[in-house]
């Protein structure tokens, strides 16, 4: 694999924009990462664009809007992993030497489904039955309470922790600060999870531009390099399955550090999958960023808060930044390339060398999740 | 004629066939058993997940189980009951399944058992499907 660097970001801010249509949404995100890449859209030579519910062709409709169609578009559909996992394909395609320069979209519109839990695919047998995202992860929940003793404050204090950090992202759809307390007394909605414990639904959409090393050099002296780039799905599993302990984020995680030759301890920065309060969590210890069990206390002692050992979910997270589904993953290396970059502002992760971005997601039977997809970055 | 004979006969359970009653009149749940591997899946499936063989053979699975976890879901599509218990219970064969909970308090490790109720509603009435119930200690 040749070398694969990132040389250009952009993203709008995430909220809602009922009066938008997803391809207005999208072609900001794109000039506003060509003109941090400062490049002519021209030398493009190939698009990877990631979308769960935005349609068919949707990379086409967002190039045909700003001029540059006619070179080969793909659209890649994997849920919360969408745009992840079309960063991962970008990155092979450049590693292959097939291209040296391609562009990488993440976008989505949600606010057209209205509010209330985002609907799911009935077909699915435990959808069908009932099942919802944040039951799903209510559950992870539920067991990491028995076999840990997580407190229910602990918990509310990884809201409390990312919409603190959103409140420094001008990019975050949630800006305001919460307390534990209003954390607590916010409706409930899947048993122990109260509503600011679930991640907003909204609009968004973010931009990447890749360029092989020899012509990233050209481009700009600060680009970011790609240290690792890791795509997988979970294994189909019919009977038991540790839910404190998502297997599809544990293989990944570890199958990243070795192709990266990193280990949890080089990471100074992540932008982790926190869909719901608990998944934060469960995450630190899927990276080996603590122990099993040693969660709670981790978020506690403040190691992955803004000045902490390692920062986790800096622009806020899904809970805070919000997760427009299919551009989550783009605006995680957003935010991993600004604070590799030395560009985060009042959120910045001080002397931030390498950073980690992962996205999984995916509610169907028998599957921790449907896809997992994890990069690392180094300045 | 055809019509009007659907319109009698009692809805369908919303999980299909993979409930029946036993010849005691109990609810059991029906899985499937591969008949080349051994391999078990609830619901069942047309293929086994352990060796690809189409040869799968329906088999009624344990009454009971352990909840290994649950929630109490109160914001859900309208038709289902709220709050919706729902969680996973382990059957002994290694089959997790994914299920609601009927009646009472519940708590991790509980030891509970197959029946069937009510676990929503729609325009065509109530919807019925296997629920596990807490045993009495
Ligand atoms: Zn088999």
């Amino acid at each position: 694999m040749n070398g694969v660097s990132v040389v250009g970001v952009g993203m709008i801010p995430f909220g809602k924009y009922p009066e938008v249509n997803i391809v207005d949404l999208g072609w900001p995100a794109v000039k506003a990462a060509l003109k941090d890449a400062g490049i002519d859209g021209k030398r493009i030579e190939a698009v990877y664009s990631g979308t769960s519910r935005g349609g068919a062709m949707t990379g086409q409709r967002i190039m045909g809007r700003l001029g540059l169609a006619g070179l080969p578009i793909v659209n890649v559909e994997n849920a919360c992993s969408s745009s992840s996992s079309a960063m991962a394909q970008a990155v092979l395609a450049v590693g292959s030497g097939a291209y040296d320069v391609v562009l990488v979209i993440g976008v989505e519109k949600l606010s057209k489904y209205g509010g209330g839990t985002l609907p799911m695919d009935e077909d699915d047998w435990e959808i069908g039955l009932g099942l919802t995202m944040p039951a799903l992860y209510a559950m992870r929940a539920s067991r990491y309470i028995h076999d840990y003793g997580l407190t229910l404050e602990q918990l509310a204090g990884v809201s409390v922790k990312n919409r603190k950090n959103g409140a420094l992202n001008p990019d975050a759809q949630m800006k305001k600060p919460v307390t534990i307390e209003e954390v607590l007394a916010s409706r409930m909605v899947s048993e122990p999870f109260t509503l600011l414990q679930c991640c907003p639904t909204g609009d968004g959409a973010a931009a990447i531009v890749l360029a092989s090393d020899k012509v990233a050099k050209q481009i700009r002296q600060d680009a970011v390099r790609v240290r690792a780039s890791h795509l997988t799905s979970g294994r189909f599993m019919t009977g038991f399955r540790d839910m404190t302990s998502p297997e599809i984020t544990v293989r990944g995680a570890k199958e990243t550090f070795e192709e990266a030759g990193l280990g949890p301890e080089d990471i100074d920065v992540a932008e982790v999958h926190d869909a719901f309060s608990i998944a934060e969590l469960l995450y630190y210890e899927a990276f080996g960023f603590c122990p099993r069990g040693e969660a709670p206390h981790m978020l506690t002692s403040g190691a992955t808060s803004l000045g902490g050992r390692i920062p986790v979910n800096p622009s806020g997270g899904l809970l805070a930044k919000g997760h427009p589904v299919g551009a989550t993953g783009a605006a995680q290396i957003v935010e991993i390339v600004r604070q590799l970059r030395g560009e985060a502002g009042a959120r910045q992760v001080e002397g931030a060398r390498v950073g980690l971005t992962h996205a999984t997601g995916g509610g169907i039977s028998g599957f921790d999740h449907g896809a997992c997809s994890i990069h690392i970055f180094q300045r | 004629m055809a019509v009007e004979a659907t319109q009698t006969r009692p809805r369908p359970l919303l999980c299909g066939d993979a409930a029946e009653r036993d010849a005691a009149g109990n609810v059991v749940l029906v899985g499937g058993r591969c008949a080349d591997c051994g391999a078990r899946a609830f619901p069942r499936s047309p293929v086994c997940t352990g060796c690809m063989s189409e040869n799968i053979v329906a088999e009624r699975l344990p009454r009971r189980g352990t909840l290994y976890a649950f929630s109490s879901v109160h914001i859900a599509p309208k038709k289902w009951k709220k709050p919706m218990r729902i969680g996973y219970v382990d059957l002994e064969g290694d089959v997790r399944v994914f299920t609601h909970l009927a009646g009472g308090e519940f708590s991790i490790g509980d030891e509970v058992e197959v029946d069937i109720g009510a676990v929503g509603e729609d325009e065509a009435g109530p919807i019925e499907c296997f629920v596990f119930k807490r045993v009495p200690k």
